[in-house]
This record gives structure tokens, C-alpha cells and sequence, in this order.
């Protein structure tokens, strides 16, 4: 390889790795970038962050899913504990979503009333137990993966 | 005329790679065949006991990348230097397949195979990190600036592994926590038997594998060396640091 | 060099074995049948497992006491469920699930008995195919070098067999 090519594939790594270590210092540390928000923060949302997309965290309340056929479709609700947002999604959710379980959902607060997402993806806890303990009752003793969807 | 502890390898890594032959077969029948699926998720709990072991023995990795640094820059013993790479490489493979096996169980779990969430944000730069650290180990010419450069990156590199262990901790993250914790075990005792196997298969062959490494690195050189192409006074000598 | 070979023979050899023993233990104890051979099928004595979606808005009864009536979806095909057994811990619509029970065929409806989670296997394969192929070609890859390499030095006259190897 050329002496100059060389110099510039050296560069070129140790920029990938300053780079991808300042992504990190910046989007992270400095909490620019929030994975997802929570129903309060959206509620607090103007007329100006409607259309913004983005990602909401929070669990859905039980009693509140609703499935339509046609166009096949659901509506739920998204609690953080303090505010609850009422969520709409076309399509099939995945398999792991449930009542009582932390989801995470993107899309835009855009009238102001009713979260439209176009993606759902379910949380899961930590929790890990075959069905017949499950089906025996038995609670594992860590039950608090809320903590990771509040602030 | 061979390093000392090129010869201690030699004579013992194969009890490393036996070990770890035995965790792992006893891991993949436990884990496929006498362990019971999840109420919640069925089956594809089984893809934790691969993932997970992967996942944290590429930090314990990483670990021995970064420790191995400081003392190569301190000690500038260059079969430490031979160390370092070989850990970085065998790193890298872990950290793609913990990766892609994270991503082949998010796709069912969670409905999606890639998200920008801070845990598998944090993870991919830890492989951007060893990419950056391999390609600068191939392209400098000298031996012992190269050695000293990818050492520095390497350590620098290192504030990735806490960000990486608590950012399920810190930030909102769509990631479950950490199934063992100072509040207690959250998995089974059936599902406890085939992850733990997996993950001290896992330690041992990573152990295996840098041993092994290490030899192909400091053999490579040694050659190099008898070809008149290296020359080093310290590498080759009977003496050990 | 004899024992590395036999090394790795015995190594695939036991991954083979493993590999074999779990596709048999799920085709036997997991695999499901489709609605619409289900349908065609005459005999209803043997239970049968089978997959499908439960249609949105058909959901009905007490899930919580093992009690419900929905109908699944498989492809085209639609079937009524009648299930009594035990907690339906995560019935949801738009799910699909497993269910094991028989077919009543005067009244084309399936009573269901109890319930199993949709089985994945193609993931979780993918997951463990993956993993072990990668690090089997990159053990295989490195010890080989390892070979070549003291085969190598041996040649350039380079290695000198020590007398008392680890005498220091």
C-alpha cells in the first residue's frame, strides 16, 4: 500500500473510533438524545412538537386494549404513573405486547389528543420462570422494570 | 530459543480448551434439550443462554484488552503487546455474534431487530472501538509505535465499558435490566443451570482463544524476526520481564 | 497432527449427536398442525397442537378463570375455539399462540384444553447455528495456523527443543 493511502487509512480508524466515543460523550452523557420520552413529557408537548417523532415509554394500562379487524388495528393506553396518553396502531403488534407490560411506542402526538404510532415494540422484564411456576404463583423476587420507564 | 511463557501455553491451553469444550456441551444440552421455556417468551428464552454469555465474556475481554494496555505501556513487554491483539481480536468476534444473536432476539421479542437504544448503542461502539484498534494494528508499519498508539486507543476506548454495564441503569432504555443484581436473581433455578455453564464455557474459551492467538501473533513474529524483517532484542530472549 | 483430527471429529461428531437429539424432541413433543388439514382430517381422537391468530373482536369469557370462546386465524382459514383448562395468562387478540385440544366435527368447532407458546424454532436456531459454526471455524482456522506456524519454525532451524522445558 502507498505511504499516503496509508496515512489516510490511519486517519480514517482513529476518526471512527474518536467519532463513534464522542457520538457516545454527546448523545448520552449530555442527555441530548433520550431514547424514549414519557406520557407527561407528551403531554406537556405544544402545538409546535406535534408532528416531531417521537418514541414514548410507559406501560399499558390493563383494560384499555382494544383490537379492530378491518383495517386491523388497536387502541390502547400508555401510563407512566403520573399522565396516560391514549395510543392508536394499524397493523399487528408483536406477540410479547401485553396489558400490564412496558412498551415502547414511536410516532407523533400530532392532533394532541391521540398518540398515532407506527411502531410498537413490547418491554419485557427481567424475569425469567418456566409455566408451571408461573401458573403456581410463584414471584420472583425482583419485580420492578417500571424503574427503567421512569425518569 | 521460544519465550517461556510461549512454551507454559503450549504445555497447558489445552485444559483451558477441554474445560470449556465440557461447559459448553453441558450448556447447549441443558439449554436446548433439559430446560424449560419461558411462561412468557416459550422457546426463544434459549436464545439468553448464547447471548448473554457472549455479550458480558466480550466485556471481560475487552477488560484484559484495556489492563493489558496500561501494563504494555508501562512493562513495554511485547508479548504483552502480542496479548493485547489477540484479546482485541477474539473481542471483536464476541462482540459481532453477541450483536447478532441480541438482534435474532429482539426481532420476536421486542418486534424489532435494530433500535437506537442506549444499551445496543453503547454495545456497537465497543466493535467500532476494536475495528478502529485492528485496522490501526495493521496499517503502522513499526512494530513498537503501533503497539504504543493502539495501546493509548485501547484505553481511551475503556470509558466505553462502564457506560456500557449501567446503561440500563442510568438511562430510559428498552433493554431489560440485569437479571443478577445485588437485589436479588430474577430467572429460575432450571434457566440459572444452563447460563451459568454457558457463561464459564464462555470465560474458557475466550481464555483458550487468546492463548491461542497469542502463540499464531508471537510465532508470526518470531519468523518474521528469523527472516532478518523484526528486529527486537527483548521479544526473543530466554529472560522473562 | 493425528490428535488434532480425532479432536475435531469428536467434537463435531458430539455437536452432530446434540443437534440431532434436539430437532427430534421438538418434532415430537412441539410441532403443530395447520387449521386447514386440521379441518380436512376425519379422525378426532388424537389431541392435536395448532397455530394460529386469534382473530381481533372475536374474544370472549373469562380468560382469568380458563374460560373463553375466539376464533384463529391461520391463512384463509378461520376456526371456532371453545377453551376450558387452565389460566389464559396471555390470551390477547392479534396474538398468536398454540393450542391443544380436539376438533369436534359435527360442529367444526376445536375444544381446546391448554394452551403452549408459539414456537419460534427458526430464531432460536439461527441464534445457536450461528454462534457455534463462528467459533468452530475460528478455533479450526487458529489452531491450524498454530500448527503451521511451529512447522514453519521448525524448518528455519529456529526452534531449539528444550532439554528441561520448564526449568527455569
Amino acid at each position: 500500500m502507498p505511504n499516503k493511502n496509508r496515512k489516510v487509512a490511519i486517519a480514517v480508524s482513529l476518526l471512527l473510533v474518536a467519532g463513534s466515543l464522542g457520538y457516545l460523550a454527546l448523545g448520552n452523557f449530555g442527555e441530548n438524545i433520550v431514547y424514549f420520552v414519557t406520557p407527561s413529557e407528551v403531554k406537556a408537548f405544544t402545538s409546535e412538537t406535534y408532528t416531531k417523532k417521537v418514541r414514548v415509554g410507559g406501560m399499558v394500562v390493563e383494560g384499555s386494549l382494544k383490537t379492530q379487524p378491518e383495517p386491523v388495528g388497536l387502541t390502547f393506553e400508555l401510563t407512566d404513573g403520573a399522565a396516560t396518553i391514549p395510543v392508536s396502531f394499524q397493523g399487528i403488534p408483536p406477540d410479547l405486547f401485553k396489558e400490564g407490560q412496558g412498551a415502547v411506542v414511536e410516532g407523533q402526538w400530532n392532533d394532541g389528543h391521540t398518540f398515532r404510532s407506527t411502531m410498537i415494540m413490547a418491554k419485557h422484564s427481567e424475569d425469567y420462570m418456566p409455566m408451571e411456576l408461573k401458573r403456581a404463583g410463584v414471584e420472583l423476587p425482583k419485580k420492578d422494570f417500571m424503574k427503567t420507564l421512569a425518569p | 530459543m521460544l519465550n517461556r511463557f510461549i512454551r507454559y501455553i503450549q504445555r497447558y491451553k489445552g485444559w483451558f480448551g477441554g474445560a470449556a469444550a465440557i461447559c459448553i456441551f453441558l450448556g447447549l444440552y441443558t439449554g436446548l434439550l433439559a430446560s424449560p421455556p419461558d411462561y412468557y417468551q416459550g422457546e426463544l428464552v434459549r436464545i439468553m443462554y448464547v447471548h448473554v454469555p457472549l455479550a458480558h465474556t466480550s466485556t471481560l475481554a475487552y477488560s484484559v484488552l484495556f489492563f493489558g494496555s496500561i501494563w504494555y505501556l508501562w512493562k513495554r513487554d511485547p508479548l504483552v503487546d502480542n496479548m493485547c491483539q489477540a484479546a482485541a481480536g477474539i473481542c471483536a468476534l464476541f462482540t459481532a455474534l453477541a450483536l447478532v444473536t441480541g438482534s435474532i432476539w429482539a426481532k420476536p421479542t421486542w418486534g424489532a431487530w435494530w433500535t437506537w437504544d442506549p444499551r445496543l448503542v453503547s454495545f456497537s461502539v465497543l466493535l467500532l472501538i476494536l475495528g478502529g484498534y485492528l485496522m490501526l494494528r495493521k496499517l503502522v508499519d513499526d512494530r513498537e509505535s503501533g503497539g504504543r498508539y493502539a495501546a493509548i486507543l485501547a484505553i481511551v476506548g475503556g470509558i466505553d465499558l462502564p457506560i456500557i454495564k449501567f446503561s440500563v441503569e442510568w438511562w430510559r432504555t428498552l433493554h431489560q435490566p440485569m437479571s443478577f443484581s445485588t437485589r436479588g436473581v430474577s430467572i429460575s433455578d432450571d434457566m440459572v443451570i444452563p447460563l451459568t455453564l454457558m457463561s464459564i464455557g464462555a470465560w474458557l474459551l475466550f481464555a483458550y482463544m487468546v492463548m491461542v492467538r497469542t502463540q499464531i501473533l508471537y510465532l508470526t513474529d518470531l519468523l518474521q524476526a528469523k527472516k532478518g524483517r523484526l528486529f527486537s532484542q527483548t521479544h526473543f530472549s530466554q529472560t522473562s520481564p | 497432527m493425528t490428535g488434532f483430527y480425532t479432536r475435531w471429529a469428536m467434537m463435531v461428531g458430539g455437536l452432530l449427536i446434540l443437534g440431532m437429539m434436539t430437532f427430534q424432541q421438538y418434532q415430537h413433543d412441539l410441532s403443530t398442525t395447520s387449521l386447514a388439514t386440521l379441518i380436512k382430517s376425519t379422525s378426532t381422537s388424537e389431541p392435536v397442537r395448532i397455530q394460529g391468530m386469534v382473530k381481533s373482536g372475536t374474544l370472549a369469557g373469562e380468560t382469568k378463570q380458563g374460560q373463553a370462546t375466539f376464533e384463529l386465524v391461520d391463512g384463509p382459514t378461520t376456526l371456532a375455539v371453545v377453551y376450558a383448562g387452565p389460566p389464559l395468562e396471555n390470551i390477547r387478540e392479534l396474538k398468536t399462540m398454540v393450542f391443544i385440544g380436539q376438533l369436534d366435527a359435527d360442529t367444526k368447532t376445536f375444544k381446546a384444553k391448554d394452551t403452549a407458546l408459539i414456537n419460534n424454532f427458526g430464531f432460536v436456531t439461527a441464534a445457536y447455528l450461528l454462534t457455534v459454526l463462528s467459533m468452530c471455524w475460528a478455533l479450526f482456522a487458529m489452531s491450524q495456523r498454530v500448527m503451521v506456524l511451529f512447522k514453519e519454525i521448525k524448518d528455519e532451524k529456529l526452534y531449539e527443543p528444550e532439554i528441561e522445558p520448564l526449568a527455569k
